[in-house]
This record gives structure tokens, C-alpha cells and sequence, in this order.
């Protein structure tokens, strides 16, 4: 009932949809998988709304449809379910609920609450949510918000003629394991009312919960599956698009590291609401993995080493130093480079040409008494940009306007040419191609021969493993396991995963 | 050729056009004589708006600049007399300094630039209005000759004010472009988290930038009392407007990172030629701020990168 066809979608530099088709009928869970910048969620953007498709049409019950943005999509019957919750936490459960739609329950502007109260209530009980519509949300659970924004989304069902599909981006990522059971019950109970769209990392609930998983890469749909046609290692395969081997990680580039050389040791580091008692060593050469899920307080343990945070507890050595004030300018001195997660925000300055982004971590050394010498600042990004093989007309092209992974590059430069030897990279390769996954790789085994140490905060499990000499499991802020990953003996998967959640 | 690439030329061919259809009205306008006497009559102004632009061009914004010019003319006009030639030093300190405090209640205290600055151009003006007992001030005509006579005479057709800006805009401009401190500015202004990130000290070059700003606004008022010979806590009210819609119309929008002081040079001048053109069209003094309010909301709403804008409150 409702189809994509041949659908595109153009971003400055990038395809990120190319000729998608997509169908979903009444009553259906349809899973949505993908690696990160496969374009998942621009397809879900594309979906409900936020995006306009550059080519293609949208189709409901077979006649062409164009949604001018999310709000005319809702009146179509299509809804979202945020990954980042979109709900207002200071305002009370019901007002979330009618955000926006007040107007049905007010007379001359004046809302009566009670009529309010009363619906939301009725939708509440849609999702077997039993609490008090009054209730403020942000006293709620993530689960029950989660489930509130369900609720929101299925009060579509009174004002749209036909059927609802309900987009749910990554629901499970907050939930505990008996609350994804729950909301995994409660969505098949609901295909009476609506169909589904399930996005989400984690193979096993995907393949549980859908009746078809669209399987998607470089913006194209690559396969689609019905249910217990595949296998999860088969799905994994065609995500990637090739066997997800040593090779890939170059694993068989994997040299022992230095363990008479340790570059940072934290010793009882706690940052209250972040992490708690965190004890590690990282090695010249050595590429140490912190693997959790999100907001497990990996990011804290790499901004503490950057300096960029404070702990109330504990010590940080750097290169045999106790560390006693912390900030980021000392952490440069002493070597160590960060690549953000956020690499448009943090890593680069968009507006900035290459050689300024690539000495703006060491300045002092392209300058002498505060004066510039940019002739020596264009040779070094010259030089960085053959090495890397960086796309970039010249030295003067604005960071703003390069493809994702040429800005990566950028960033890894800034800190190697200035000679770090500690580096932090927290989702080095997010939403970059293969070939630029691939390069970030090279560079990470070049940057260990080299006598590098690398803490890493990986994109997927598989790159963890693939990369590690060691990989920390961390949970709530705390470290559970520590895994040594020589080639050949690394663990599974699973095994992270017992620790993980 | 689309309009983004166009966008950075905007300035100077406003300029270019404002001037043409003034120089047509009235043919007078485009002598040389006229032009150096404009330029020459707006050098406080622009003065001010130099320190300004790099208060925007860090993404932030100096309201306290025009109470600073005010307190500088009245603390020049009391201290002129026993102080001298360093008065010029006490004024420039006394806005470095109080630039320096707006600084760092926006770093430190996390108080918004536009309050931050508000705030200290309220001391300034009470400042000025206690030191001059709420009266206008005169300096002495022989002293002020002899100290500063050097700032405001002319050589040939040339007014001396004019030199000053371009010396002013001269060293502006190689901070700018060529130092360290001028790099650190841009990145904070283009991008402060990446600049973070990359161990920058943000906090020192933002305060630095309110510094500036501030010294610069007193340079502004030192130069404005040397010229009237005197000083009083109102007489540089009227210079706020005119020099944001300088920085703004130059080019450097509210949101930071991008134009520069030569930009503003390009900007005061766009401003002076509006303003001379209001007196060619006969629009009285009391109604140019409205014209100046409303080309300010024009440059905002022309430069400002929306980009950068998640919400506006």
C-alpha cells in the first residue's frame, strides 16, 4: 500500500539513494538494515517526509503521492518514532501527545484538559501504557517513552483515513532485553492497526521481528529477505558486500605491540554520571578498543586522556607523567590527537582551507613570535595531501566542501604530521564508503608500526575485533571484560555482547 | 554564475552602485575633495566598527562599544589636562581592560556576549555620566592642539583621520591574515567546538577578541573628543547602529567566521555614503536611525549563515 519506486536522493557530492524501490502492505513489519551511511535513514527521511525525493515517486494504495514535509506526511498515515526521542521532557505526557493537534479539544484558543486527559488516556491504553496522562515526561522510563511516542504517532489512527505505517528507528537501542520482549509483543499486537518499518543495528531482533528485511548499501537496495530465508551471517555478507574478512581489517598487518612502552595509563578514573573506576594501559603500537553501547562512557574515557574533561577520582599518566591539570592544549603537547565523533563539528572547520585546518592543532610550530608562515603551512598540506592521496583541488579548497572521508583524512593529517603519538578516535570511519573505511585502516596499521598507541571507539563490533590488540567492554561506566585480540585468537561477537548488555 | 559565489562581491558592488547613484543626483559628490572629507568625517565610526568586527567575527557581538567612545570622551576631556599625551594610553587601557571583563564573563561566567557587553556599556555610561557630573566637558583648545592637533589637521586635501584608519586597518588586517591569534579567530568563528578540539585555547582568543574591540572603541571615542574638543556621556550616541550596519553590510555576519576588517572598510564607507545621500535627500538627523535600523535588518537577514542557526530565541 505504500511503494517507492525508482527513488533518488542527490546530496553535494554524494548519491545517497539511488534507485530505490521499497513496498510494504498492510499489516507488515519490514526490517531496514544497513552499515552506517548506507542510507538508511535517508531513505526513512525520504519516508516520512523530511526529504524530497530528487527523482522516483512516492506511491500510496498505488496513486502518486509528494509530501511537502513531515506534518503533510503524518496526514497520510505516515509516522516516525524517533531514535533521539522527540519528546518535550518539561511538558506532561498528554501535552506531548496532541503536540501541535490541540485545536480539536479548545474552544475560542481556551484547551480543556480534561477532554485532552480523556484521549490520551485511550491512546495510552493503545500501548498499554498504564500512567497518568498528567504525568511529567521526563519522570518517565526511556522504555515508557518510548512507548508514549508510539502512542503519539498512533493517534494518526483517528485523524487519517486508511492505514498508519509507523517508521521505528533503532527503538531498542535504550531498552533492556525484557523491554525490547515487551515492545516486540506489543508491535505485532498493533499490525491490526498499522504496518512497520524497523530500523535497527542489532541482526538477531530484526530478523525476529520482520516478515521482510530490506538489506541495503551504497544507497541501493541489495537484497531483499523473507523471513528465515538467510541466514544473519548471510545478511551481514551482502551488507557489506563481501565476506567481512582479515583482509578487510588488515588483520594480517597486526604487529604485537610495545608492552614495556606504555603511552597512557588511567588509574581509578571516575567522572560521577559518567564512568567509575576505569583502570587502563594502552602501549606504543597497540590499538586498544573500548567497546560499549552508546552512552556506556566510552566518549568520557577519551576526553578525559584529551583533557577535555576533568575526573574527580583517580590518575592520568601520560608517557610516564602524572598528569595533574587537564586540558587539551597540554594533551597536545604531550602528543596526543583526537578525532572526534562529530567530524563536521569537531574534527574539521568547514569554511577553513586544508593547510589552515591541518596546522590549527600546531600553530606555534608554523609561526614564529605570532607570525604566520603560511609558504611553510602550503608545503606541509601539500605533501599530507599526495600522502594521503587526499581529494582535494588544492590546498585552498575549503575542508567544508570535501566528501566525508577526504575530511577524514584532513583530520588524521592535522595530528600525525604534527607527530602525535597518541591518538583517539572515537567512529573514525561513521559514514564514510568502503574505499575510505578501507584507507582509515591502512592508516591505523601504518600509524602502529610507527610506535602509534590508538584508542578506538569503533563503528561496529566487526571493525572493533578487526582492529584490536585489546578490546575493554564497558557497561553503565564501568569496565566488565578485557579481551586480548591477538590475530587468530580474537573473540566472537558474542562474546563482546554477554558483556555489553 | 550562481548567488553563493556571487555573494563574497556583494559588498563593494553595493558600494560601487550607492555611489554611482548619488555621484548622478548630484554630480558635486563624486570630487575628490567631498569624497576625502566624507571618509575623513567617518573615521570614528569606522574606528569603532574595526574593533567590532572581530567581536562578530568570533560569532558574538560588542553592544558596549558606543558607551565606551562616550566614557573615553569624557575620561579624555578630565585627564587631558594632567595626564597629556598619556591620556591616550590611560583611554586605550581602559577598554582593553573593559573589553577584557566582557570577555570574560562570556567565557567564564557563561553570560551572552549581547548581555555581557550590555552590561559593561551600563558601567561605562554610568562611569562617564559620574566622572563628567552628567555635563558636557571641554578641553582646553591650546592643549589639545598641542597633544593631539596632529590627529584631526590636513595635509594638502588629505585629512589626517584618514591616515590613522588606514594604519589602524593596516595592522587589523595583518592580524587578521597573517598571525597566529587572526588564524585562532577564524577558526573560532568558523568552527569553535572543532578549534576546541584542536587545543586551542578558545576562551583566551574570544576574551582577546572583546579586548580588542574594546580598545579599539576607545581609540574611536579618543579620536571623537579630540575632534569636538570635548566630551560628554551622550555625545557618541548614534555610533552603534551605523557600526554594526558597517560590519554587517561589509560582509561578516552575525553568525562569525567569514569577511573580516576589510570588509568593514568597504562596510563604514557603504555607510557613509547612505549617510551623506540622506542629507542629499533631505532626511532629517532624527529619522536616520531608522534608516540605519532598517538596513540592518536587511545586511543580517542577507549575510547570516543559516546553517549555523538551530533555533533563534
Amino acid at each position: 500500500m505504500y511503494e517507492l519506486k525508482a527513488v533518488e536522493k542527490k546530496f553535494p557530492g554524494v548519491r545517497a539513494l539511488k534507485s530505490v524501490d521499497f513496498s510494504i502492505s498492510r499489516g507488515e513489519i519490514v526490517g531496514l538494515v544497513g552499515e552506517n551511511g548506507a542510507g538508511k535513514s535517508t531513505l526513512m527521511k525520504v519516508i516520512y517526509g523530511a526529504y524530497q525525493p530528487d527523482g522516483g515517486e512516492i506511491l500510496i494504495d498505488g496513486k502518486p503521492v509528494r509530501f511537502s514535509g513531515p506534518r503533510d506526511a503524518m496526514e497520510r498515515g505516515i509516522g516516525m518514532v524517533f531514535q533521539e526521542q522527540s519528546l518535550i521532557t518539561n511538558l506532561s505526557v498528554m501535552e506531548n501527545i496532541f503536540l501541535g493537534y490541540e485545536d480539536q479539544f479548545s474552544r475560542f484558543g481556551v484547551v480543556n484538559w480534561k477532554a485532552v486527559a480523556k484521549a490520551a488516556r485511550k491512546q495510552l491504553a493503545k500501548v498499554k501504557l498504564d500512567i497518568d496522562p498528567r504525568t511529567v515526561t521526563s519522570s518517565l522510563s526511556f522504555a515508557q517513552r518510548q512507548l508514549v511516542e508510539l502512542a503519539k504517532v498512533l493517534t494518526l489512527e483517528e485523524r487519517v483515513q486508511g492505514h498508519l505505517v509507523v517508521l521505528l528507528d533503532e527503538p531498542t537501542s535504550v531498552l533492556a532485553e525484557e523491554e525490547v520482549k515487551l515492545l516486540f509483543k506489543l508491535v505485532r499486537e498493533l499490525t491490526t492497526r498499522a504496518s512497520f518499518i524497523f530500523v535497527s543495528h542489532r541482526m538477531d531482533e530484526v530478523m525476529e521481528l520482520s516478515d521482510r528485511i530490506y538489506v541495503m548499501k551504497d544507497g541501493q537496495v541489495v537484497d531483499v529477505v523473507s523471513r528465515g530465508a538467510a541466514t544473519p551471517e548471510a545478511i551481514q555478507h551482502k551488507m557489506v558486500g563481501r565476506h567481512v574478512d582479515k583482509e578487510y581489517y588488515r588483520e594480517q598487518r597486526q604487529k604485537p605491540y610495545d608492552a614495556a612502552k606504555p603511552l597512557v595509563e588511567l588509574s581509578n578514573v571516575s567522572l560521577p554520571g559518567k564512568v567509575r573506576d576505569i583502570s587502563l594501559t594502552l602501549h606504543a603500537g597497540e590499538v586498544l578498543c573500548l567497546v560499549g553501547t552508546e552512552g556506556s562512557g566510552r566518549e568520557a574515557i577519551l576526553r578525559t586522556i584529551y583533557g577535555m574533561r576533568t575526573p574527580t577520582k583517580g590518575t592520568l599518566k601520560i608517557k610516564g607523567k602524572t598528569v595533574s591539570r587537564l586540558t587539551a592544549q597540554g594533551a597536545v603537547e604531550r602528543g596526543v590527537g583526537y578525532v572526534p565523533r562529530e567530524r563536521k563539528i569537531e574534527g574539521i572547520v568547514a569554511g577553513m582551507n586544508v593547510y589552515e585546518n591541518m596546522t590549527l592543532s600546531q600553530m606555534p610550530r608554523y609561526a614564529r613570535a605570532g607570525w604566520l608562515d603560511v609558504g611553510n603551512e602550503r608545503d606541509l598540506a601539500r605533501r599530507w595531501i599526495r600522502k594521503l592521496a587526499i581529494k582535494a583541488s588544492s590546498e585552498y579548497a575549503d575542508c567544508g566542501n570535501l566528501s566525508g572521508g577526504n575530511q577524514q583524512k584532513v583530520v588524521l593529517a592535522k595530528w600525525r604530521s604534527g607527530g602525535s603519538d597518541i591518538m583517539l578516535l572515537d567512529h573514525p570511519t561513521r559514514g564514510l564508503d568502503i574505499g575510505a573505511k578501507e584507507d582509515v585502516y591502512d592508516m591505523i596499521r601504518e600509524m602502529c608500526d610507527a610506535g602509534v598507541g590508538v584508542v578506538l571507539v569503533a563503528d561496529t563490533l566487526e571493525e572493533a575485533i578487526g582492529l584490536s590488540h585489546t578490546i575493554v567492554v564497558i557497561k553503565d561506566g564501568e569496565i566488565q571484560k578485557r579481551f586480548d585480540c591477538a590475530p587468530g585468537s580474537k573473540p566472537s561477537l558474542y562474546d563482546l555482547l554477554h558483556y555489553m548488555i | 554564475m550562481d548567488i553563493q559565489r556571487l555573494k563574497p562581491h556583494f559588498p563593494w558592488i553595493t558600494l560601487l552602485v550607492l555611489v554611482t547613484i548619488v555621484g548622478i543626483a548630484d554630480p558635486s559628490f563624486l570630487k575628490p575633495a567631498n569624497l576625502l572629507s566624507l571618509a575623513g568625517d567617518i573615521v570614528p565610526l569606522f574606528i569603532m566598527a574595526l574593533g567590532l568586527t572581530f567581536a562578530i567575527y568570533i560569532g558574538g557581538i560588542d553592544l558596549s562599544a558606543q558607551s565606551m567612545a562616550n566614557m573615553i570622551t569624557v575620561v579624555a576631556s578630565v585627564y587631558l589636562a594632567s595626564l597629556g599625551i598619556w591620556v591616550a594610553a590611560l583611554c586605550i587601557l581602559a577598554g582593553f581592560v573593559l573589553g577584557t571583563l566582557s570577555g570574560y564573563l562570556t567565557t567564564r561566567m557563561y553570560v551572552p556576549s549581547f548581555i555581557s557587553t550590555l552590561a559593561v556599556g551600563g558601567v561605562c555610561f554610568s562611569v562617564a555620566q559620574w566622572l563628567s557630573g552628567n555635563r558636557a566637558l571641554n578641553m582646553d583648545a591650546m592643549q589639545r592642539n598641542e597633544t593631539f592637533g596632529w590627529m584631526i589637521g590636513r595635509t594638502g586635501i588629505v585629512p589626517h583621520e584618514f591616515f590613522i584608519a588606514l594604519a589602524l586597518l593596516a595592522i587589523c588586517l595583518i592580524i587578521e591574515r597573517r598571525t597566529t591569534l587572526g588564524r585562532a579567530l577564524k577558526a573560532v568563528g568558523a568552527g569553535e567546538l572543532a578549534a576546541a578540539a584542536s587545543g586551542l585555547n578558545v576562551a583566551r582568543y574570544k576574551i582577546l577578541a572583546f579586548a580588542i574591540s574594546g580598545a579599539l572603541a576607545a581609540v574611536a571615542g579618543l579620536l571623537f573628543s579630540v575632534k569636538l574638543s570635548g566630551g560628554a556621556p551622550t555625545i557618541a550616541n548614534g555610533f552603534l547602529l551605523p557600526a554594526i550596519v558597517a560590519v554587517l553590510v561589509g560582509g561578516t555576519p552575525l553568525t562569525g567566521g567569514v569577511g573580516g576588517v576589510l570588509n568593514t572598510a568597504i562596510g563604514t564607507l557603504i555607510v557613509a555614503v547612505i549617510r551623506a545621500s540622506m542629507l542629499y535627500f533631505g532626511i532629517a538627523a532624527t529619522q536616520q536611525q531608522m534608516v540605519f535600523g532598517l538596513v540592518l535588518i536587511a545586511a543580517i537577514a542577507l549575510t547570516i549563515d543559516r546553517s549555523k542557526l538551530r533555533t533563534v530565541k
